[in-house]
């Protein structure tokens, strides 16, 4: 299997020719707007920290270097490290394995990690793939800071982001490519009906009213050292919050549907 | 061989000791670079023609380029002064002010201008590199995930045992400030009783001077307003 460049020159240089098609059929050095690109490869992160990376660097770096989600940021428009990892990850181009074990095995140890490789996944999988890939973290409630354009930060969590990537059109200072609806994938017998990994969905709304009022009360803490290591301690020892290891013998099976 | 030969049978001329050069050997190597130099020249022109910059051809022998772990490496720079040739605060050639490339002999004045200069492929062909990353495995990076969750969870058991040991060093640190406290006490408690102990002794001397009513009452008075004797012999 071919190497990759250390740098992304020969990334963005290729006009077709020899670059790779995404499975949904783009062009991974396009996906981002031109400048967003830019932005990213002329920031200081990038060139110091994206240089050289391969399929293994990227967990390194995510673990290490992030903290928040987000896309370009503040007033000169600094493209986040979340922004700038994804941009390589395009450039990687990873095998569906690593993306699986980024996704799972390393998602379920570095929730970043998993959020990293879900956006991958919605900008670069067919709709089938991104809604079977992606949903059954719908279940996944761990905590996470964003970062929007203003630079202010705010508590999300990871089930929530994949909500975003499932229904929103733009996200991270990136257009979302439009997805089949859910539905018509449905109908045509591409899809299962989904069923909810949640199972009963009151018991989860005051669940996650209750999170939600915790989360803001927690808001104060959010800043600081950043290390998030006491959520995701009781999450690894998972009590009552390990629903979002898909847990598809619920009492009460529903359907969400958009 | 056969041929039997005295040790002077051999008629030697007197430019045997010389380094015997072949004529036929260098007029190879001649050639060969004159082609080698034909081949970077047109290789040039062809980088030039194609908008690219030319660097030497490969050997086949540069490692792979590799992600860094600590970039910028300003610690080891901090507390020290570095002396600078005259000259070397102009252009990048050579050594001045800044980060210095030992690689490529060139300085450069920010971490941004560094951080593109060791990105460069010039530099990476200086240091051998061949500017290709080696794709990595699903093994491998299952095995960094496993890496970094083991580096992390020692971490927070590092932590863990660091705030014990915090707190055990604040209770000694705690002690040791009491007991200097105590120390300065009874320090100054000392030195009061000693003040104590000089004032009762003055006045027991003073006391146990026998004075003339009146003797010295001028002196003191004299000594309370700076002046000392007249230079009498009395005292
Ligand atoms: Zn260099």
């Amino acid at each position: 299997m071919a190497n990759h460049r250390a740098d992304e020159k020969r990334f963005l240089d290729d006009r077709g020719t020899h670059s790779i098609t995404t499975p949904n059929g783009l062009n991974p050095a396009t996906i981002m707007e031109k400048p967003v690109r830019e932005r990213i490869i002329e920031c200081f992160y990038w060139k110091a920290y994206c240089f050289a990376l391969n399929e293994c660097d990227i967990v390194t770096r995510v673990v290490e270097d992030v903290n928040f989600i987000g896309g370009t940021i503040g007033d000169s428009q600094a493209p986040s490290p979340f922004l700038c990892l994804v941009f390589k990850l395009l450039q990687l181009s990873p095998s569906h394995d690593i993306i699986l074990s980024y996704l799972n095995y390393g998602g379920e140890k570095f929730k970043y990690l998993r959020a990293l490789a879900c956006f991958y996944v919605r900008l670069t999988y067919r709709a089938k793939d991104v809604y079977e890939l992606l949903e059954p973290f719908l279940g996944d409630w761990r905590k996470l800071r964003r970062k929007g354009r203003d630079g202010g930060s705010r508590l999300t969590f990871l089930d929530e982001f994949v909500d975003g990537l499932l229904t929103k059109e733009r996200m991270c200072s990136t257009a979302l490519v439009k997805m089949v609806n859910r539905v018509v994938l449905e109908d045509l017998d591409q899809l299962e009906p989904r069923v909810s990994s949640l199972g009963d969905i009151e018991a989860l709304l005051e669940e996650s009213d209750g999170e939600i009022e915790e989360g803001e009360n927690g808001r104060g803490e959010e800043r600081g050292d950043g290390s998030e290591s006491t959520p995701e301690v009781t999450e690894k020892n998972g009590d009552g919050r390990n629903g979002w290891s898909r847990n598809s013998k619920a009492p009460t099976p529903e359907a969400i549907e958009e | 061989m056969a041929e039997k030969k005295g040790a002077y049978d051999v008629a030697a001329s007197d430019t045997d000791f010389r380094k015997k050069y072949d004529r036929a050997e260098y007029a190879e190597k001649a050639q060969k670079r004159e082609a080698e130099e034909k081949e970077e020249r047109k290789l040039r022109y062809e980088a030039k023609l194609a908008g690219k910059k030319y660097y030497k051809p490969m050997t086949g022998e540069e490692e792979f380029t590799q992600a860094r772990h600590n970039i910028i490496d300003v610690s080891s720079k901090v507390g020290k002064i570095e002396l600078m040739g005259a000259g070397a605060a102009t252009g990048k050639k050579g050594k001045g002010a800044g980060n210095y490339c030992a690689d490529c002999d060139l300085t450069f004045k920010d971490n941004m201008q560094w951080v593109e200069h060791i990105n460069s492929m010039q530099h990476l062909r200086a240091v051998g590199q061949s500017g290709e990353v080696k794709r990595a495995t699903t093994e491998e990076v299952m095995q960094r995930i496993d890496e970094l969750w083991e580096k992390k969870e020692e971490e927070k058991r590092g932590n863990v045992m660091s705030v014990a040991e915090r707190l055990e060093i604040r209770a000694e640190e705690d002690e040791k400030a009491r007991e200097e406290r105590r120390m300065k006490r009874q320090k100054m408690m000392e030195r009061k009783r000693e003040e104590k102990g000089k004032d009762v002794k003055i006045k027991k001397e003073y006391g146990e001077d026998v004075r003339v009513e009146g003797e010295h009452d001028e002196d003191d008075m004299m000594a309370s307003m700076g002046i000392t004797g007249f230079g009498t012999s009395k005292k």
